[in-house]
């Protein structure tokens, strides 16, 4: 695509990187491992209101075949830790993990014997959430966080320099354009005070 | 009116530990007093029909219960079903009162749907004889609770049909609602499951306050089998 615009003619190009993480990014499915009452606004999440079909994720998957994203919401019992662990193993790569609400993350208030000390003792988990139970929009914003952790993924390294030895890159960031176009600047620096 | 006035203090100037008293009310004029446990006639029937395995009668909040001799409480449950009318177990349940003797207690809830009327009674079982008659007899429904209290406490029922564990795993060892068991458990006693789909169980409660993150699935160690070989 020529730098001055529109492109003459009906093509575009890009890298298969680029083409892949769009299309997980936006059709993830999410597996609902439903434990206790943040299943109730993981409903709302995906109900209606919050509409997270907005995002493609309204396709709650039962099975694990089929899911690429597992919230994991409410307290784990040591009991069902197993149970989630294998549902977790059965998941397809690529796959994420949210612990979604205090006891999914750290036990919450059941600092007790039979609960699970934070989901990330068994599973590698990506994003948690705070709350108690957190709001639907917690967590849509968690799923767009997964999302933008997806579009900064790679698969390949060494694509497009010819089989030589090169140094892991670092994810690609997004570059916003400044107002007269002419320059970029990195979104990281727009979160610092 | 309660004779402190709490709107004065300010919450900067209240302790750490500050516990509101309740000011001390009359029996009669109880607020949560409630005309279903005005059970005295069926009280003075059990006294008139087990005479010795009835013991004290406890009052609180208009509520009566009931001590009664823990070898008679299934005879004492027949009664207060057949000729009572309390055909509703509510509740069954343990107590451990960490005392030298009779340190386990268990209460049993009995409701009378027809009539509206509630009474407990409660046996007193020692640390030495940790056993007592099952229910599931009378009330059927007190299976599960009987398991529970089985569970948590350690006490059997004899003659139960299904004595397992309730809640924790078949292998567990420890009964969590006595007093000595510590709050966190016991380390190693309830295994997570393994870091990695091949690996082994977790014995380590707190892994991850322990410097322990399982590897992402893409960073785990592939096996020589399946098309990996």
């Amino acid at each position: 695509m020529g730098s001055d615009g529109a492109p003459q003619e009906g093509f575009l190009t890009t890298t298969v990187d680029t083409v892949v993480n769009w299309a997980r990014s936006n059709s993830l499915m999410p597996m609902p491992m439903g434990l206790a009452c943040c299943a109730i606004e993981m409903m709302a999440f995906a109900a209606p209101k919050y509409d997270v079909a907005r995002f493609g994720s309204e396709a709650m998957r039962f099975s694990p075949r089929q899911a690429d994203l597992m919230i994991v919401a409410g307290w784990v019992s040591y009991k069902m830790a197993h149970t989630i662990r294998r549902v977790w193993d059965q998941m397809a790569d690529p796959k994420w993990c949210i612990a979604m609400g205090a006891c999914a993350s750290t036990g919450g208030m059941h600092r007790c014997y039979g609960v699970v000390q934070g989901l990330d003792n068994f599973l590698p988990v990506d994003v948690y959430i705070p709350g108690c139970p957190p709001r639907p929009e917690a967590v849509m914003h968690a799923l767009m966080d997964i999302q933008e952790k997806i579009r900064n993924e790679y698969s390949v390294a060494q694509d497009g320099i010819f089989g030589k030895e090169q140094p892991d890159i670092a994810p690609r960031k997004p570059s916003i354009v400044t107002p007269d176009g002419k320059d970029t600047i990195s979104p990281s620096g727009l979160y610092t005070q | 009116m309660p004779q402190h006035d709490r709107t004065s203090q300010s919450p900067s100037t209240l302790p750490f530990n500050f516990v509101p008293q309740e000011p001390e009310t009359a029996v009669e004029n109880n607020p949560h007093e409630k005309a279903t446990t005005q059970v005295d006639t069926v009280i003075s029937a059990l006294e008139k029909e087990f005479t010795d395995a009835i013991g004290e009668t406890v009052v609180y909040a208009g509520e009566r219960t009931v001590r009664v001799d823990a070898s008679r409480i299934v005879d004492v449950c027949v009664f207060l079903k057949d000729k009572q009318g309390f055909n509703y177990l509510a509740d069954l349940g343990g107590i451990d009162r960490f005392t030298e003797d009779d340190r386990y207690e268990i209460f049993y809830n009995l409701v009378d749907l027809n009539d509206s009327k509630r009474i407990r009674l409660v046996i007193r079982l020692d640390e030495e004889k940790l056993s007592v008659s099952t229910l599931t007899g009378v009330y059927p429904a007190a299976n599960w609770n009987e398991r529970e209290c089985y569970d948590m406490f350690g006490i059997t029922f004899d003659g139960h049909p299904d004595m397992r564990r309730m809640f924790m795993p078949e292998d567990f060892e420890y009964f969590p609602l006595r007093k000595e068991f510590p709050l966190l458990g016991v380390p190693g006693s309830l295994p997570l499951p393994p870091q990695e789909p091949t690996g082994e169980l977790t014995m380590d409660p707190f892994p991850a306050a322990h410097g322990s993150k399982p590897p992402k699935s893409f960073e785990e160690v592939q096996t020589t089998d399946g098309d990996e070989g």
